[in-house]
């Protein structure tokens, strides 16, 4: 099934800064933090990325795509979600360009696009680990409002 | 060789103790990434950081064949608690050998003080609608922690030990 982040998944990702993790193709992680994320299509999110904070994961990146996200400021949220994806580096461009300029505040080095593939429920309990993206969109948005209605920034 | 520092192990405690939420990063023998927020952490001496196995999946799997681990505090962009502890992990659980070893600590002084962590450290911090309903806890994950990175912004990927 297609991903379509809910609007609550978009509030979490655009306000609360992302981890992102990698991991060498022979299963070493390197985890790094976004201070800045975008959602720039229904399925895929965009980080401005600081020197120190691509060059984190750049060289397991260029070998193996994968990248699993979590969202960092998870103090305050009604249950959380694993988003995991396949990403990309870019140094220049309009997407390059479009991120860097919303990000202010970031000394952006890179962008990294992350097209996701897959969407888990974090929730500790029965639902930890479900996976969402054998969903419908719109289930998966019926699904969470059944749970929750906060929506981070609102 | 790493020594925590007090401000780590004052992070490295379930929330209600003035800890942290933490992210933990593991991976697939053939290089899936996996990360997900725990609530039940602690350390164990100066280089060990102690994980409840309540609800893993993907983690557990993940340690099953990779014992390679990150941690990282969940939400250090104003805490300053801006470190990802970084080695070798491993899901000790009920049925193991009393005597197993894992770089120093063995399975029953582990399990003796951390088997049963949620009466230890109920979860009182927790909404009642993000709370589980009844604790599973079927062993503690242990990293091995081999080296601390920062985080911090404006020098993230700095080694600090």
């Amino acid at each position: 099934m297609a991903i379509v982040l809910t609007e609550r998944m978009k509030g979490w990702i655009e306000l609360m800064g992302c981890h992102l993790c990698v991991a060498t193709p022979e299963g070493v992680p390197w985890v790094t933090v976004s201070r800045f994320a975008k959602v720039t299509k229904p399925d895929q999110i965009s980080f401005a990325m600081e020197k120190g904070e691509i060059g984190v994961i750049e060289a397991a990146l260029s070998q193996n795509p994968w990248v699993a996200i979590g969202v960092s400021k998870q103090g305050g949220i009604r249950a959380a979600y694993q988003f995991k994806g396949k990403g990309k580096v870019l140094r220049s461009g309009t997407e390059f360009d479009t991120i860097r300029e919303l990000a202010t505040g970031i000394a952006t080095d890179a962008v990294l696009i992350v097209d996701l593939t897959e969407l888990y429920c974090t929730k500790p309990g029965a639902e930890a680990g479900q996976r969402l993206d054998i969903m419908a969109p719109d289930a998966v948005d019926a699904w969470e409002k059944a749970r929750w209605t906060d929506i981070p920034g609102k | 060789m790493v020594t925590f520092t007090s401000e780590m192990k004052d992070a490295l405690r379930v929330p209600g103790k003035g800890g942290s939420l933490i992210h933990m990063a593991t991976s697939s023998l053939d290089g899936k990434p996996n990360i997900a927020a725990m609530r039940f952490v602690a350390t164990h001496g100066d280089d060990k950081i102690l994980i409840s196995d309540m609800f893993l999946l993907k983690t557990k799997m993940n340690l099953k064949e990779n014992p390679e681990c990150c941690i990282a505090i969940c939400h250090p962009l104003d805490s300053g608690r801006d470190w990802v502890f970084k080695g070798k992990a491993i899901d000790i659980e009920y049925g193991f050998p009393p005597d197993f070893n894992w770089y120093g600590v063995t399975a029953k002084e582990i399990l003796d003080k951390w088997g049963d962590w949620a009466t230890l450290e109920p979860p009182k911090e927790v909404p009642p609608d993000i709370v589980f309903p009844k604790p599973a806890q079927r062993g503690v994950v242990v990293l091995h922690v081999e080296e601390i990175y920062s985080i911090e912004k404006g020098k993230t990927g700095e080694r600090i030990q």
